[in-house]
């Protein structure tokens, strides 16, 4: 099988909250031919909260990142839409706008580092749909789920700001045709397009929930099983978020949520440990039945 | 065949230029690539502020230009090249073939009643339906039956019930080579494709549609023989709601239309009034960034719009539409401009006023000629300030929308018709050709 | 109602991701596509605009409206002016930052930056959960680099001045 090589950008909600997406991406990772190779000292994005702060800083922290990917000579493969956005727009600016390059470099020469714009940055879900190709990843589906009624989750930052994403990137339609290989069907719903509200949760509570709430009634309006997210940040607002809605507003949704990740390490026959269903605040076990062995 | 001039697009612009350049002598080549000639305003129910009946106004005109003794009408044809210069412009013409002898016909119209097939008509902007053998409309010039090929399962009906045997299957693409010395392009426009703003719900929600999807609506010539019904149910819809600038006044590079597109703010308030006309009771209002009624008589007929007909004029550009799938009603999501909190109000009917682009096939034409375009794709004058009807080829002179939104409306459409036949004149008669 | 300030546009359109405050022809496409518009009376990006191409300075810079933000460029996307006003919001709150006005969430993230490397730093459930999966150690992170970075960009001084 052939391999290809990305190096590996986990940012840091993944390590702090949900290992478990970790967990299934690097069980699943190997049978589809792409190789994770760890970045070393790698560290935060730089997502909202800090470009909120200061832009240059951004800038010098999410550069950091590229510089050492350029260095390891490969592209970088993200599973968070923050770290996409964050990184993707980066190498975009500075790539372009030569002032500002020379403001970072003079920054990064005190970490011994120099942006050369010589990387590129993908999110995980493209990478299986452009460099694996849905052929592969349907070859590798042993235990197809039933028709389960999934709604895709695809999240501000897949495909927003469409001038940076625009043509080169597949973003939802990519995500559609995944979720669908696996044997689920990814069902339509209005707010689609919707934020999650995620970015506000901890700075503004009140708010991240009502934006929650639009997602999720327009979910349950649709009638689906559940629900699939590829950024860890989607995950925690719309998995713990109904719980956080339940509190204050005694309503229910009891969609569970799971990583596209995981969907698929179950389609492929793999089962999800104990420890990981747990992580799940929506139990997922109901889900788990619509899949056929075959 | 006699040197003349070539007229390219048989709208009412060039329908102008035709007919002031025959009468004046010169022998007329008047291509039109559709069945018949009359364009845009073909399509229209009335015009704005007068409150015109479009097509009464303009079938004389085409009637007469039709049966002028100097001018040729070659209609369902295409220009396939072009060579030479001013004085001297040798044009291959394509006539595509109609399968109906055009002697013979006499447009009576007993085949299509009886043809099994049916195809969107493209008159009717695809919502509604016309036969395999028709007449894209009723006032037709030439009144000759077209067969569309594509949609043709060459059954034979027509043949036996033709009166008078015009059928002809064995027709083939006609070419015939024209010596002109001057060409006068009057080709118009297209209509922007909203779904490219997919906020907005085209195509995908039955009850948005565009303007001149309106117009053929409350055209008697219509798809619904002009009662304005609603396309997902056919109920008389109670609250309309137009959407201006759909595409217009966009800086966005995927778009590509940052101008504005200068009528449609005058006949969204024209098809309000009609709307209002036709149904009182029902709620109309127009969400607008500008209203742009420049020039004699509109803005006062935006402030009767308003006063005598209650129609509702909204400062607001909406952001986005959702459907009820019961109802099928739409809700727009807006920026109430008094209370300044975002509204939600449902309607039963949304009609966009799409940017008018330019018209499909333009580029090719426009490399045959060897004319250049400007940024938008519409074609450019030579002098956009000294001489806007020339085009950067000396003898070819341009007329109507197809040189842009500069146009206002269709009596500027007829003067520069009427202009671009006086340079074409002028130029003819300089070198002893008039 | 604070003083106008007639130089606060310009102020925004040289701040780095504020050049679309110049473009805004005040159409209400912003507000009426904005999820948090639909629930928050008051996050209004058009009046915010507003607000800003009037010059009410200190009513921006110290009010709330910017923070409750998501960034999630639907604002962007649909402005027919390419009006960048989902970036503007950052130009926006980068300047309130330096007038001292920071909510505590932020705050909270941008320290925990400085001091790991990391906006959110693992809980002790998913050190746990690591250990048992046989993922190993959370991956090293060059606190060291973060920090001079950060400090030559005077980050660190943003983030500790005093509410």
């Amino acid at each position: 099988m052939n391999f290809v090589r990305y190096a590996f950008f986990l940012g840091c909600l993944i390590p702090a909250r949900e290992p478990n997406y970790e967990n299934s991406v690097r069980k699943i990772a190997p049978k589809l031919g792409v190789e994770l190779v760890e970045m070393d000292g790698a560290n935060c994005c730089a997502p909202f909260s800090v470009q909120s702060v200061d832009y240059i800083s951004w800038l010098a922290l999410a550069a950091r990142n590229l510089c050492i990917a350029e260095q390891m000579g490969l592209d970088i493969l993200t599973l968070c839409n923050d770290c996409y956005e964050s990184l993707l727009m980066t190498n975009m600016i500075l790539k372009e706008d030569r002032e500002t390059r020379e403001k970072v470099n003079a920054i990064l020469a005190d970490v011994g580092q120099q942006f050369k714009g010589k990387t590129d940055v993908k999110i995980f879900s493209d990478v299986l749909y452009e460099d694996v190709g849905l052929e592969k990843v349907k070859n590798a589906v042993k235990a197809p789920f039933n028709g389960l009624r999934v709604a895709v989750q695809p999240g501000c930052h897949l495909t927003k700001p469409k001038r940076i994403h625009f043509g080169e990137r597949t973003g939802v339609r990519a995500l559609g045709e995944l979720v669908e290989v696996t044997g689920a069907k990814s069902i339509s719903y209005s707010a689609k397009d919707a934020c999650c509200g995620g970015p506000l949760r901890g700075i503004n509570d009140v708010v991240a929930s009502d934006v929650a709430k639009q997602k999720l009634d327009s979910m349950k309006a649709a009638g689906v099983d559940c629900i699939v997210t590829v950024c860890p940040f989607c995950f925690l607002e719309l998995d713990r978020g109904q719980l956080e809605i339940k509190r204050h507003s005694k309503e229910e949704y009891g969609l569970p949520v799971l990583h596209y990740a995981e969907l698929l390490r179950i389609a492929m026959g793999m089962k999800l440990e104990d420890w990981e269903m747990k992580t799940h605040k929506i139990p997922i076990i109901k889900i788990l039945n619509t899949v056929e062995a075959k | 065949m006699e040197k003349g001039v070539m007229v390219i697009g048989g709208g009412i612009a060039g329908i102008q230029a035709s007919m002031d350049l025959a009468n004046r002598g010169f022998q007329v080549y008047l291509v039109e690539k559709s069945p018949s000639i009359g364009g845009r305003m073909a399509q229209l129910d009335k015009t704005f502020p007068t409150m015109d009946c479009s097509i009464c106004i303009l079938a004389p005109k085409m009637i007469e230009v039709a049966h002028h003794q100097k001018v040729h009408l070659l209609t369902y044809s295409e220009v396939k090249e072009v060579e030479g210069s001013v004085g001297n412009f040798k044009v291959k013409v394509t006539r595509k073939p109609r399968y109906v002898d055009e002697v013979k016909c006499t447009g009576c119209g007993i085949c299509a009643e009886k043809c099994p097939i049916e195809a969107p008509s493209e008159f009717d902007e695809n919502i509604g339906a016309r036969k395999a053998i028709y007449m894209p409309f009723p006032q037709a010039v030439p009144r000759i039956m077209t067969i569309n090929k594509d949609d043709c399962m060459e059954c034979g009906i027509c043949e036996k019930v033709c009166p008078s045997q015009a059928i002809n299957r064995e027709q083939k693409p006609q070419e015939i080579e024209l010596d002109v010395g001057a060409i006068v392009v009057a080709t118009g426009f297209d209509i922007f494709d909203c779904s490219m703003i997919p906020q907005y719900g085209y195509r995908e929600f039955k009850n948005v549609i565009t303007a001149m999807e309106l117009e053929r609506l409350l055209c008697a010539s219509g798809p619904t023989g002009g009662h304005l019904i609603r396309p997902s149910d056919g109920r008389i819809p109670r609250s309309i709601a137009f959407i201006q600038c759909v595409g217009s006044r966009d800086r966005r590079d995927w778009i590509g239309h940052p101008y504005c597109s200068s009528i449609c703010c005058k006949y969204a308030v024209k098809d309000a009034v009609l709307i209002k006309e036709h149904e009182p009771k029902s709620l109309v209002t127009i969400f607008y960034i500008d209203m742009r009624a420049f020039g004699k008589g509109f803005q006062e007929f935006v402030n009767r719009a308003k006063s005598e007909f209650g129609v509702e004029f909204v400062r607001s550009n909406p952001g986005e539409l959702k459907e009820d799938t019961s109802t099928r009603n739409l809700t727009i999501s807006y920026e109430d401009p008094v209370t300044r909190t975002v509204q939600n109000a449902s309607f039963d009917l949304v009609i966009l006023s799409p940017a008018l682009v330019p018209s499909a096939g333009i580029k090719e034409l426009a490399k045959m000629l060897g004319i250049g375009l400007d940024n938008y794709g519409f074609l450019k004058p030579v002098d956009s300030v000294k001489k806007p009807l020339d085009t950067t080829i000396p003898g070819i002179f341009a007329s109507g929308y197809c040189l842009g939104p500069k146009t206002g409306d269709i009596p500027d459409s007829i003067t520069q018709g009427s202009a671009a036949a006086a340079r074409v004149a002028e130029i003819l008669s300089s070198r002893g050709m008039a | 109602m604070s003083s106008l300030d007639a130089y606060f546009m310009h102020e925004v359109a040289n701040t780095p991701r504020g050049r679309g405050v110049l473009a805004c022809i005040q159409c209400g496409r912003c507000t009426s596509s904005c999820p948090v518009a639909k629930v928050i009376v008051e996050h209004n990006p058009r009046r915010l605009m507003e607000m800003i191409i009037l010059g009410l300075r200190a009513d921006v810079m110290l009010g709330p409206v910017p923070w409750y933000c998501l960034s999630c460029f639907t604002c962007l996307d649909r402005c027919p002016q390419g009006g960048d006003i989902g970036e503007a919001m950052f130009a926006i709150r980068n300047l309130a930052v330096r007038e001292g006005n920071i909510p505590e969430g932020i705050l909270t993230q941008a320290r925990s930056l400085f001091e790991t490397g990391r906006v959110v730093t693992s809980s002790r459930m998913a050190l746990i959960q690591r250990e048992k999966c046989g993922l190993g150690e959370e991956p090293r992170i060059d606190v060291e680099a973060v920090q001079k970075i950060l400090r030559k960009t005077r980050f660190d001084k943003l983030i500790q001045r005093d509410r």
